[in-house]
């Protein structure tokens, strides 16, 4: 009873279109007040403390580094490094981006970002080398969701917060799977560049590759400083991303000059603006997710599942599809922060590494990430672009069918997730 | 009114900064601390200095951050919200859901400023009115303090009712200008700075990009 209250509520809101934290909060409110005797000041305290924990920092960090590195200077350098190593194989240009996003997505934790820094310099090149636009913004939009799965991870931060993950162990168990989406989509990119016959690049001697890396070298060493910083323990993922904050602005200002030092205090604030934004809706999830765990509403939804004897593949198939329509009218942030502290107990139920879920669940937000109506990257694309959003849709299509593949591959074998985690001894 | 635009802008600026740097310091601090064995008096000095405050520093930085942050996005218009049903309303319809969506914006943050007031009062703004006026303060509790920086919690706490006030005059303003203007502020979630004048000038010995570019 209390249960499809708090739902049909929360539901009701959001759909008004206000935003998702106010929609939260409201629900909550309103059911502490009509059916709980819960004191209302524990609320505000709670206010305070859902965000007082220094795991959540990571997030404003990343995202203060990604602004710093969007500015063009390191994405132009890892483009041509990119180019150089395989611009002369079917798919060309294609083809780079796809790297260029994989390396991109590794030192960036957000996936729009990924798609502004790589398709912004690359599509108008791709399009003055003679690929059709529809070829370029498929590549782009898919590949920018890279951003996300391939560590560091502002969505699986967020996850890590909503269930107590280990983050390191999210960003190690992302590796793998990102490396592997990369070449799915590389291999889509060849297959249908070679059908089409596709301009290629003359190919690069290895002094120019050489060349390339080095004066890309800056950028990709913030790769090892995150990874290497978590994994050899270092840094706290908190740490790392405040350490890649500094370096990310070190080498904007300082090393590659591309933004002026009267700028910064212009992306700190807008930095700060979008942090914010996701830290209000993260207090407002936590006290939906309190009043949750306080009506133990996923433990019942655990006993309901197991009472009709659904097993793991069926729970999993369920959860995959109650995510991709929720990727439908949310934005990644949200969805995680309002779905995992249901499904998540559900799953630890039924025997799910925490970790593999928690991939999964990225995954199903790179696909969300990439299809109408609210798919953001497909927007950034399409800003790039200028093709309307249906266009861009049909467009997308070959490549998100087979990352529609990669997550079923993902949702079924575990291992894929978990080899490198266990390697290193982060999960059992 | 301009006045308070850009305090809000120049504080969450200065936190956001403020926080980056002081973990900064305290990581390399600590790095510092336990790798200059080979230099004692260097190391002995680095141990004299004490950043075990930095963690609950930052910790309330970005909480302050995020509060004032909240409100500065109500102008911004970055509080995204599932607007794909209302979108297809005809426009009549569609800004009667929208002065809903930014009234229930306003009790909302109008409620939690009410009670984070309260909470506040009852967790030593009281006492400490009470000491500051001179008059006996009885049996008003003084509040419990944070652990590392030893501050007591209400003047940390205070960012809630600040902040969610100010976060509900934002939402007043943006209803109050929908309704004479017809429009929102909207963040334009693609738009990155600095990309629309740069584009790529290949070097002059990377050939291969260049055919590719030009």
């Amino acid at each position: 009873m209390s249960a499809s209250f708090i739902f049909i509520l929360l539901l009701a809101l959001m759909l008004t279109g206000m935003p998702i934290s106010i929609s939260l909060g409201l629900t909550v409110l309103g059911f502490l007040f009509l059916f709980t005797h819960v004191p209302l000041e524990s609320v505000a305290l709670k206010l305070f403390t859902g965000i007082e924990k220094f795991e959540i920092m990571a997030i404003p960090f990343f995202i203060l580094a990604g602004n710093f590195l969007t500015h063009g200077g390191v994405a132009k350098r890892m483009i041509r490094f990119a180019s150089a190593m395989v611009g002369h194989m079917y798919g060309g240009l294609g083809l780079s981006g796809v790297l260029a996003c994989a390396l991109f997505a590794a030192i960036s934790g957000s996936s729009p970002a990924t798609v502004v820094a790589i398709g912004s310099i690359l599509l108008p090149a791709m399009m003055k080398a003679g690929f059709p636009k529809k070829f370029g913004a498929g590549i782009i939009t898919t590949s920018g969701a890279l951003g996300i799965l391939i560590p560091p991870s502002i969505v699986m931060v967020m996850y890590s917060v909503a269930t107590s993950t280990s983050v390191g162990a999210l960003f190690m168990a992302g590796v793998v799977p990102g490396i592997t989406l990369a070449l799915v989509l590389g291999g889509v990119t060849y297959y249908r560049a070679r059908k089409f016959d596709y301009p290629r690049l003359p190919k690069a001697s290895w002094g120019e590759r050489w060349k390339t890396f080095r004066e890309s070298i800056w950028g990709l060493l913030l790769i090892m400083i995150v990874m290497g910083g978590i994994y050899t323990g270092l840094f706290t993922p908190t740490e790392a991303a405040a350490m890649s904050a500094v370096y990310a602005f070190i080498i904007a200002v300082f090393v590659y000059k591309d933004l002026r030092f009267k700028d910064v205090p212009r992306v700190l604030l807008n930095s700060a603006n979008m942090s914010a934004m996701l830290l209000y809706i993260i207090t407002n999830a936590m006290l939906f997710s309190f009043i949750m765990t306080n009506e133990n509403i996923p433990q019942a939804l655990a006993s309901w599942m197991l009472g009709n004897g659904l097993g793991v593949i069926t729970f999993l198939l369920a959860c995959n599809i109650i995510l991709l329509l929720a990727g439908n009218f949310m934005e990644p942030s949200s969805i995680v922060l309002i779905f995992a502290p249901i499904l998540f107990p559900v799953a630890m139920k039924l025997g799910i590494d925490p970790v593999h879920f928690g991939i999964i669940m990225v995954v199903n937000m790179e696909v969300g990430m990439c299809h109408p109506p609210v798919g953001l990257n497909l927007y950034v694309a399409s800003g790039i672009t200028k093709m309307g959003i249906t266009e861009l849709t049909i467009a997308v299509w070959p490549w998100l069918l087979s990352m529609l593949g990669f997550l079923m591959m993902i949702t079924y074998w575990p291992s894929l997730s978990l080899w490198l985690p266990r390697m290193l001894g982060m999960v059992q | 009114m301009k006045f308070l635009d850009h305090l809000e802008e120049w504080l969450i600026t200065f936190l956001m900064a403020g926080a980056t740097l002081i973990i900064f310091v305290a990581v390399v601090h600590r790095y510092a601390a336990s790798n200059t064995g080979s230099i004692p008096a260097l190391q002995d000095w680095l141990l004299t200095l004490n950043f075990t405050w930095a963690q609950e520093l930052t910790i309330i930085m970005f909480v302050w951050m995020a509060k004032f942050g909240a409100a500065y996005g109500v102008r911004t218009g970055i509080h995204v919200g599932v607007d794909v049903l209302i979108n297809r309303l005809d426009e009549k319809l569609r800004s009667k859901f929208i002065v809903f969506g930014l009234f229930a914006g306003a009790l909302f943050t109008f409620i939690v400023a009410s009670l984070g007031g309260y909470f506040v009062w009852e967790n030593g703004a009281n006492h400490a009115f009470l000491q500051l006026m001179g008059t006996p303060v009885g049996d008003v509790p003084e509040g419990p303090t944070t652990p590392d920086l030893e501050w007591p919690t209400w003047i940390v706490y205070l960012a809630i009712p600040l902040g969610s006030s100010l976060m509900c005059f934002r939402f007043l303003q943006v209803l109050v200008s929908f309704i004479k203007t017809g429009e929102l502020p909207h963040h334009d979630h693609g738009h990155v700075d600095g990309l629309d004048d740069d584009n790529l000038h290949p070097s002059e010995s990377n050939r291969g990009m260049k055919e590719g570019i030009k």
